[in-house]
């Protein structure tokens, strides 16, 4: 699965950005590498745990907050078909 | 469980691992490691205004360490001379390698110092050398100088080295899980 996000600004690095994901505890900042953004989602497996209109993801890198794991809505979340996956790495 | 050289190759062919650009399959490659290279970017921390007291919360309300690491320090490019690391600071850098690790992967890596640099004081990073699955982009590096005099850095220097490792089992979200793409209401809370 993949999970939205918005890119923000700039990361330290050029290679790097700056993205906000809304999570159920509001909206956490976490800076990823440009390439690993497609369609302004990012790859996060899939989700953990569910609550109702929530799922437990677990983000590729750590937020600014120290976060790891998050709940974002059901619907920031869009399918990573195989054959998405295997045409980025074709 | 290690990764050997053998090991790791095969990741990488499977695509497991990914490393851009490849590791000289010669020479980048020991028993257990890839050694990988540095960036030419770096940031340097500014010199503080010693009449201005700063305090960083990592805790407070709002606290964005990019915007704070952002205005604390400055970046910078290695030229041709190098970056001579004065003793006991502290500055920002990247492996000129981008790394992936595909997140339904048994393997996480460790970045590590290699130990020709680690007996000139040279540290890579400060206790945060864990790359887990899904991790995808260049390494940022915490380098500190902890030796007593400068040493000089140049990019495209081997700087770290970075051992993988399986792991036992699959990672929750590596599973294709039960959560994957459902639509309906959820069956609730994961157990504790």
């Amino acid at each position: 699965m993949r999970v939205k996000v918005q890119p923000i600004g700039e990361g330290l690095h050029p290679n790097e950005t700056v993205v906000e994901i809304k999570t159920k505890r509001g909206v956490e900042r976490m800076t990823v590498d440009r390439r690993s953004i497609e369609r302004s989602s990012l790859s996060v497996g899939s989700p953990l745990g569910s609550d109702g209109d929530y799922r437990l993801v677990e983000l590729p890198r750590e937020t600014m907050t120290g976060a790891w794991r998050v709940w974002v809505k059901r619907g920031a979340l869009i399918e990573d078909t195989f054959e998405a996956r295997e045409a980025r790495v074709a | 469980m290690i990764l050997t050289d053998r090991e790791i190759r095969i990741a990488i062919s499977r695509r497991l691992i990914e490393i851009d650009p490849a590791p000289d399959s010669e020479t980048a490659f020991s028993s257990t490691a890839v050694d990988l290279t540095l960036d030419s970017r770096i940031r340097i921390f500014k010199d503080a205004d010693p009449g201005v007291l700063r305090i960083i919360g990592p805790t407070q309300a709002g606290f964005d360490a990019n915007e704070t690491i952002g205005a604390l320090t400055e970046s910078r490019k290695i030229g041709a001379q190098g970056f001579d690391l004065p003793p006991k600071v502290l500055i920002l850098a990247w492996t000129a390698e981008y790394v992936g690790l595909a997140t339904e992967t048994r393997i996480a890596a460790r970045v590590e110092g290699k130990s020709s640099l680690a007996r000139l004081g040279l540290g890579v990073h400060v206790t945060a050398p864990t790359i887990h699955a899904g991790f995808k982009g260049q390494i940022q590096l915490e380098m500190v100088n902890h030796g007593s005099v400068p040493v000089r850095l140049k990019s495209g220097m081997r700087i770290c080295q970075l051992i993988f490792e399986t792991t036992l089992g699959t990672p929750e979200k590596g599973y294709r899980g039960q959560f994957a793409g459902q639509t309906a209401k959820g069956p609730g809370k994961r157990a504790a």
